[in-house]
C-alpha cells in the first residue's frame, strides 16, 4: 500500500514535468507561427504575407513608422477595410499601415458646408455625425462601410448625377509623403499631387486629413420603371439628365436567363417641392433584417432556377419603393451585410466596366454575345450608375459621360478558377474598350498591360510620377508590382 | 472515497472546459471559413463520442473510473497545447476527434462515479448539490473568461485551461477516493 503510495507519487511529478516540457515547446511554436502575419483583401484571392501591421491615431507616429521604415528599407502599404480586391493594400514583407484607427471627425463648417476628417473614419461615421445638422454627403459609394481615405485612394463614385466622381467633392487634404514631411494639396496648392493621390491607389503617401464639401440633406420621392435595355439611354438622357428634379438615379440589369441582359430596372430619387416632412425621414436606417435578399442571393449563386428567383424578388421589391421618401442621407447608406459570402473553397468578385452612354445598347448587344458560351461563368449582379466626365485625376475611369456597371462574380479560389475567370474578364474588357470605355483599378489583376493602357492614357505618367515623387518605392502594392515597367 | 475531493475535481475541469467551449467558436473562425465546417467540426466531435460511449463503459468497470478522469484530465491539457497550433480545418478535425473521445469519457466518468457513490434514498438532492457546485464554478468561469479574451489572445486562453487541466490531472491521481 505504502509502496503503491510512493509510485503514484512518482507519476504525478513525471507527468506534470513532461507536461511542462510540453506546454513551453507549444508556446514557443504559437508564437514563432504568429510572428508571421498573413493578410488578405476582401476578395481572398490573394493571402500574402506582411512583416507586421501597425496602426496608430497619432500623426507624430504614423512620421516615425515611415521614417523608420525609410531606415530598414521596409516598403508601406496603406490600408483602410481592404475592399480592393487586387493587393493595393498589401505587398508581401511589407508593412501594412492600418488606418481604421485614425478616424476622428476634426471640424465642420455648417455655414460653408465643409467638414474636414482624419482618413480612417468611415462614411457610416461622418452621415451620423452631419445628419442632425440636416447636411449630406456630396459623393459616397452606396454603401458606407468603408473609410475616407480608401474611397479616396480609389476615387469612387456613387448614386448622385450631379456630382459623380469623389474627386469633384473634395477641398483639399494633407499628405504625408515618403520623408516623412506633411504636404497641403488643394486644387490651388500641390495641385500635381491632388490628380495623383486622388486615385492614387496609396502610392504616394498617407492621406491624413481630408476637407470634403457637404451639402443639404433633402427629401426624395423615389421613382421606379421596368424598361427594355435599348430604351435606356435615351430614357436615362431624356428623363432623367434633362429633368432638374432628379437628383439620383441607379439602375440594374438582369442576370437572369429568362431575360438575360434585356429588362432592366431604373431607381430614380426626385427632388419634391414640400420638404417639410423631411424631419420625419432623417432618421438614420440601420441594417434591417436580411435574411431574404440573403437567401435569394445565396440561390441565385447554385443555378439558373435562383437567378431568375433573384431577378423577380428585386423587381418586385423595386416596384414596392415606387412613390415612397426617403432622405438623401439614408439613400447612400445601402445594405451591404446581405452580400457577404463565407466560403473556403468560392468568392466574390467585383468589376466595374464604364461605356459611354451613346454606347449602352451596342455593348450590352456585344456583352451578351461574349458571355452567351461562358457557361461556367457566374455572374450574379449588375447595378449601373452614371459618371459624369471628369478628368482631373491623372487615373480617371470618366473619359466622357459614362455608365458604370458594376458586376458582382461568384467564382472558385483554385488556380484554375482564376484562370478561367480571368479569360472571361479579359474578353469582357475588350468588349468594352472596343466600345470606347474603360474599367475600374481597385480588383483582381485579372487585365493584361495592354488593356491599362488603352483605358487609362495617362498611365505612364502616373507611374513616372510615382518615380518623382517616391523614388526609394516606401509606398507600395501589388497593383503597382503587377503594372508598372 | 473522498467524494467532496470529487467534487472540486469536476468544478475544476467543469472550469476549465467552459473556458474554451463557448470561445474555441472564434478559433474554428480563425481557421475555418464556412458554416457547413463549424457543422463537420461539431459533427465529428459529437459522432466520436457516440462511437465510443460503450467501450468506455466497459472499460469503466474493469480499470476503475479514477483512471479514466486521469486519462481525461492529461489528455485535455495535451490536446489543448495542440489547439493553438491549428491552422488548418482539416487540423480543427482531428483534434475535434480527440476532443469527442475524451468528452466522451469525462461524460461516462462523472456519472458512474455519482451513481457508485451516492446513496439511493438520497440521490437526488446529493446529485442536486454536485450540480449546483459545478455549475457554479463554470458559470463563473464562462464570465471571467469573457473578459481575459478581451485583454489575453485566443491562444493564451487555450494555454491558461490546459494549465487547469493539468493541474486537474495531477489533483486526481492523488485521490484515492475513487476505486
Amino acid at each position: 500500500m505504502l509502496k503503491e503510495g510512493r509510485e503514484i507519487f512518482k507519476v504525478r511529478y513525471i507527468a506534470i514535468i513532461v507536461y511542462i516540457t510540453l506546454l513551453f515547446g507549444s508556446i514557443i511554436l504559437f508564437q514563432f507561427q504568429q510572428s508571421n502575419t498573413i493578410v488578405e483583401d476582401h476578395g481572398r484571392l490573394l493571402p500574402v504575407k506582411m512583416k507586421t501591421v501597425k496602426s496608430t491615431d497619432d500623426e507624430e507616429e504614423m512620421k516615425e513608422i515611415i521614417l523608420d521604415a525609410a531606415k530598414s528599407d521596409d516598403s508601406i502599404s496603406i490600408a483602410g477595410m481592404q475592399h480592393s480586391q487586387g493587393g493595393q493594400t498589401l505587398y508581401p514583407n511589407g508593412i501594412l499601415l492600418d488606418m481604421k484607427s485614425y478616424n476622428k471627425i476634426l471640424k465642420l463648417d455648417e455655414e460653408k458646408k465643409l467638414i474636414t476628417v482624419q482618413s480612417g473614419v468611415t462614411w457610416a461615421d461622418i452621415q451620423s455625425y452631419i445628419n442632425p445638422y440636416g447636411l449630406a454627403l456630396k459623393v459616397s459609394q452606396s454603401q458606407n462601410i468603408f473609410t475616407v481615405g480608401g474611397s479616396l485612394s480609389v476615387n469612387v463614385h456613387g448614386r448622385d448625377i450631379l456630382y459623380t466622381s469623389l474627386i469633384e467633392s473634395v477641398e483639399s487634404f494633407r499628405l504625408l509623403d515618403a520623408e516623412g514631411n506633411i504636404i497641403h494639396v488643394s486644387r490651388e496648392e500641390n495641385p500635381e499631387l491632388f490628380q495623383l493621390v486622388i486615385g492614387g491607389y496609396g502610392l504616394f503617401g498617407v492621406i491624413l486629413d481630408v476637407t470634403l464639401q457637404l451639402t443639404d440633406d433633402e427629401l426624395y420621392q423615389i421613382q421606379t420603371k421596368s424598361l427594355a435595355y435599348d430604351k435606356y439611354s435615351s430614357y436615362f438622357t431624356t428623363d432623367v439628365l434633362q429633368n432638374n428634379a432628379v437628383k439620383m438615379h441607379v439602375a440594374r440589369i438582369s442576370v437572369a436567363p429568362d431575360s438575360y441582359l434585356t429588362e432592366m430596372y431604373v431607381t430614380d430619387y426626385y427632388t419634391i417641392d414640400d420638404q417639410s416632412h423631411l424631419t420625419n425621414y432623417t432618421t438614420l436606417k440601420r441594417e434591417s433584417i436580411i435574411a431574404i435578399p440573403k437567401l435569394f442571393l445565396g440561390l441565385s449563386r447554385i443555378n439558373d432556377w435562383g437567378k431568375n428567383m433573384f431577378w423577380k424578388t428585386q423587381e418586385a421589391y423595386n416596384q414596392r419603393i415606387d412613390d415612397t421618401f426617403i432622405s438623401r442621407n439614408n439613400v447612400m447608406r445601402s445594405e451591404s451585410t446581405f452580400m457577404e459570402f463565407d466560403s473556403a473553397s468560392k468568392t466574390e468578385v467585383l468589376q466595374e466596366y464604364f461605356v459611354p452612354v451613346d454606347q449602352f445598347t451596342p455593348y450590352i448587344d456585344s456583352l451578351r454575345e461574349t458571355l452567351q458560351d461562358e457557361k461556367n461563368f457566374n455572374l450574379l449582379n449588375i447595378t449601373i450608375r452614371y459618371v459624369k466626365k471628369n478628368d482631373e485625376a491623372v487615373l480617371s475611369y470618366a473619359k466622357e459621360d459614362m455608365f458604370g456597371l458594376v458586376m458582382l462574380i461568384n467564382q472558385g479560389t483554385s488556380e484554375k478558377s482564376i484562370e478561367e475567370t480571368g479569360e472571361v474578364i479579359r474578353k469582357m474588357i475588350d468588349v468594352t474598350l472596343a466600345h470606347g470605355g474603360s474599367y475600374y483599378l481597385p480588383y483582381y489583376n485579372y487585365p493584361t498591360e495592354e488593356q491599362l493602357e488603352v483605358a487609362y492614357p495617362r498611365v505612364q505618367e502616373f507611374f513616372q510620377m510615382k518615380e518623382k515623387y517616391d523614388p526609394d518605392k516606401r509606398f507600395l502594392n501589388l497593383f503597382y508590382e503587377e503594372y508598372h515597367k | 472515497m473522498n467524494y467532496r475531493r470529487f467534487m472540486i475535481y469536476q468544478g475544476i475541469i467543469g472550469m476549465a472546459a467552459s473556458m474554451i467551449f463557448p470561445f474555441y467558436v472564434l478559433l474554428l473562425k480563425n481557421v475555418g471559413s464556412s458554416y457547413s465546417q463549424f457543422g463537420w467540426a461539431y459533427g465529428l466531435f459529437a459522432l466520436t463520442a457516440a462511437l465510443s460511449y460503450s467501450l468506455i463503459g466497459k472499460f469503466a468497470d474493469r480499470v476503475g473510473d479514477k483512471i479514466l478522469l486521469v486519462i481525461y484530465s492529461w489528455g485535455m491539457a495535451l490536446i489543448l497545447l495542440i489547439f493553438p497550433l491549428a491552422f488548418e480545418i482539416w487540423h480543427v478535425y482531428i483534434l475535434q476527434i480527440g476532443m469527442g473521445l475524451l468528452g466522451a469519457v469525462q461524460k461516462n466518468s462523472e456519472k458512474t462515479v455519482l451513481a457508485r457513490n451516492v446513496q439511493k434514498e438520497t440521490a437526488g438532492r446529493e446529485i442536486g448539490r454536485y450540480h449546483v457546485w459545478t455549475s457554479v464554478a463554470a458559470a463563473i468561469a464562462v464570465i471571467a473568461t469573457g473578459y481575459l479574451i478581451d485583454f489575453l489572445t485566443i491562444g493564451s486562453i487555450f494555454y491558461l485551461a490546459s494549465i487547469v487541466f493539468a493541474w486537474s490531472g495531477f489533483y486526481i491521481m492523488k485521490l484515492e477516493i475513487v476505486k
